[in-house]
């Protein structure tokens, strides 16, 4: 599903990233993990199409994204990926059901006649269905949490990015966002990336990938 | 979802900021649409009044004074013409129509109009459609058909709340004084015989009565006031009236002849307007008078006086655009850099770049077209207000919504400037850093 291969992209002045070989098959839950500053984030963006690599290739879903134009990145985002951050996931001027329907906006997978029910759908398996015009600042981080999976999952994405999706909440709404995030995606049937710095988060899944020597001192 | 509710969405979610950029280009606009609606519907009433009447001919001095005190009852007349040449005038076989005006006094600030019972049958020709329309028409009563019977104008009878058999007496002269150092001609009291219908004209803020009446009312004997400083168009220090003055001896024993009537103007029309020039240059060398075409001074009037008003107020309006457009910029750009992670989101989502850039130039594009519509209404209301107080003052009806090619010309313009300041946040919204962006989250 995700590959890297001999990946290099400069951070700065004498810093790098540097990914030798990565590999994700299709359906994988895998954490990706390590300390803050390690490069899991410039590994998801990479991943992403968000960032280009300096050198090296990135596949996706078979296909590899480094060559893509920026319009194809756009494209090709919309129709395979779903991200899920750590907080401020939603459009504030928007409700939650508006939220989950900008997640089929930019694609065509979903035909535009389903998309209402299809988020509705959605929030009501994330137990969202009594909050469907609620604002996100009249929701809870726990909630709005709860939205973005429903969002990530909205276009019947390939792969959904989750980048330290409990790292904001308490210890009883992190595990209630966990248990969601990877029921749904089991049965959605979406290959899961998630990083995160805590090892406990990520032992819950089934596949992990250490993280920490990916950022390299180069000359310069 | 479309990208309009998007960009409608970030306006609504800033209600405060939207409010006051929408109200400052509803500034502009409401500015530029009164200034163009009220310079096209006061041109074109007085054109309408202008072209009632082919050619005026009165006293000789200013032709702008002559055809105001006349045609529109604003200013004071040049003085007076002996009646003779208004004969004269009216047996002139390039003469269909002569009207013989006769000023003097005033009821409650609406000019007493001394004529003949003839003019209200008289119909405009629209220069244009060549329609013929009623110059008057009468909501009750009848026209006068003797002295001191008055058919009063619309306007004067609802101020005044005149009825049919009222009775009331004019004041000597035009100027607006306080009731206290008028000179009313107590003695002389008209009778309502007829109210007109409103004709969004000056005549209804005239009170009409037969040129006998104001003869009758200024005869020698009844009307003479050596200290009063001002006296209309009676030429003060030489005559004080219009009406003829009997034969009397002065006090050498000289006999003076007995002096003849007189009419302030007259208003003419001729077998064919292509006339008016030539019989302009005839009665202002073989009459002791001075002619002027209406049209012609009301064009003067416009591209002299109300043309630099209308410069400078229009310069104004768009002044008041570009400020608009700097707030629109302003806000937007504000806007963008708060919701910089929302974009990047957007991105994420599989926004292209062009989507982001079309979203908010359509912020931009939704502000200016609102405060365009609001300042259109706003303007319409200022030109209802300042129109009931022409038409009130000077019985000029204006339409209050008035829609030109001028007007379709300045919001167009509006409407581009309004998308020019959506162009820099636009751009700096197109060129979102994603990955930065994101990783500030």
């Amino acid at each position: 599903m995700v590959k890297l291969d001999s990946v290099r992209r400069r951070l700065g002045p004498g810093v790098e990233f540097r990914c030798d070989s990565f590999h994700a098959s299709p359906g994988v839950h895998m954490a990706l993990w390590g300390p803050s500053g390690c490069g899991k984030s410039t590994m998801l963006n990479l991943i992403s199409g968000l960032l280009r690599p300096d050198e090296g290739i990135v596949q996706v879903d078979g296909r590899e994204i480094q060559g893509l134009t920026e319009g194809q990145l756009d494209r090709f985002r919309g129709e395979r990926l779903g991200f899920v951050f750590q907080t401020f996931n939603l459009l504030a001027p928007f409700s939650a059901l508006q939220n989950v329907l900008l997640g089929m906006r930019f694609s065509d997978r979903i035909p535009q006649a389903e998309w209402k029910t299809r988020a509705k759908e959605l929030l009501e398996r994330v137990g969202l269905s009594h909050r469907l015009d609620s604002k996100p600042r009249t929701l809870s981080v726990g909630e709005q949490q709860r939205v973005a999976i429903a969002r990530a999952l909205a276009n019947r994405q390939k792969l959904v990015i989750a980048d330290e999706p409990t790292g904001s909440l308490d210890p009883k709404t992190s595990e209630t966002v966990m248990n969601l995030l990877l029921e749904m995606c089991t049965e959605e049937e979406v290959t899961l990336l998630l990083v995160s710095h805590d090892r406990a988060i990520a032992e819950r899944l089934p596949e992990r990938f250490d993280c920490s020597n990916l950022v390299k001192e180069v000359p310069r | 979802m479309s990208i309009w509710h998007i960009a409608w969405g970030y306006l609504w979610n800033r209600k405060l900021p939207t409010v006051l950029t929408v109200a400052s280009v509803a500034l502009a606009v409401a500015l530029i649409s009164s200034v163009l609606t009220l310079r096209d519907e006061t041109r074109k009433r007085f054109e309408e009044e202008g072209s009632t009447f082919d050619i005026v001919v009165g006293a000789k001095g200013s032709p702008m004074q002559l055809v105001l005190s006349t045609v529109y009852y604003m200013d004071t007349p040049t003085g007076n013409i002996l009646f003779s040449e208004y004969e004269r005038l009216r047996q002139h076989e390039e003469v269909v129509a002569a009207f013989p005006i006769c000023l003097g006094d005033t009821y409650r600030g609406n000019r007493i109009v001394g004529t003949v019972r003839e003019l209200f049958d008289h119909v405009r020709v629209d220069p244009v459609t060549r329609e013929k329309q009623p110059l008057f028409r009468l909501k009750e009563g009848r026209y006068f058909e003797k002295k001191m019977e008055a058919v009063v104008g619309s306007t004067v009878a609802r101020q005044n709340q005149l009825k049919l058999g009222d009775v009331f007496v004019g004041a000597h002269g035009f100027m607006d004084l306080p009731e206290d150092l008028l000179h009313v001609h107590a003695e002389f009291p008209y009778t309502v015989v007829g109210i007109l219908d409103a004709s969004g004209s000056p005549n209804d803020r005239a009170v009409f009565c037969d040129m006998e009446s104001v003869y009758e009312v200024h005869k020698e004997g009844h009307h003479h006031h050596e200290e009063e400083e001002y006296h209309g168009p009676f030429r003060p220090g030489v005559e004080d009236t219009i009406a003829p003055k009997a034969e009397h001896e002065d006090e050498e024993g000289h006999v003076e002849a007995p002096q003849e009537k007189e009419v302030t103007a007259v208003l003419i029309d001729l077998e064919s307007p292509i006339q008016q020039f030539q019989f302009k240059e005839l009665v202002n060398s073989e009459y002791n008078a001075m002619a002027e075409r209406p049209l012609n001074q009301i064009a003067k009037l416009y591209q002299q006086l109300l043309g630099t008003a209308k410069t400078v107020l229009l310069a104004i309006g768009y002044l008041v655009v570009v400020i608009s457009a700097l707030s629109i910029l302003i806000g937007l750009y504000l806007s963008i850099l708060q919701r910089k992670r929302d974009l990047a989101i957007m991105r994420a989502l599989g926004a292209s770049s062009a989507e982001i850039l079309g979203s908010v130039m359509v912020e931009a594009f939704l502000v200016t077209v609102l405060g365009i519509g609001t300042g259109w209404l706003v303007g319409g209301g200022v030109s209802g207000a300042i129109g009931w107080y022409l038409a009130d003052r000077y019985g000029l009806y204006v339409q209050p919504f008035g829609f030109s090619f001028e007007h379709t010309l300045a919001f167009g313009t509006v409407a581009f400037v309004g998308l020019l300041a959506g162009v820099i946040p636009a751009w700096q919204a197109y060129q979102t850093n994603v990955a930065r962006d994101l990783a500030e989250l």
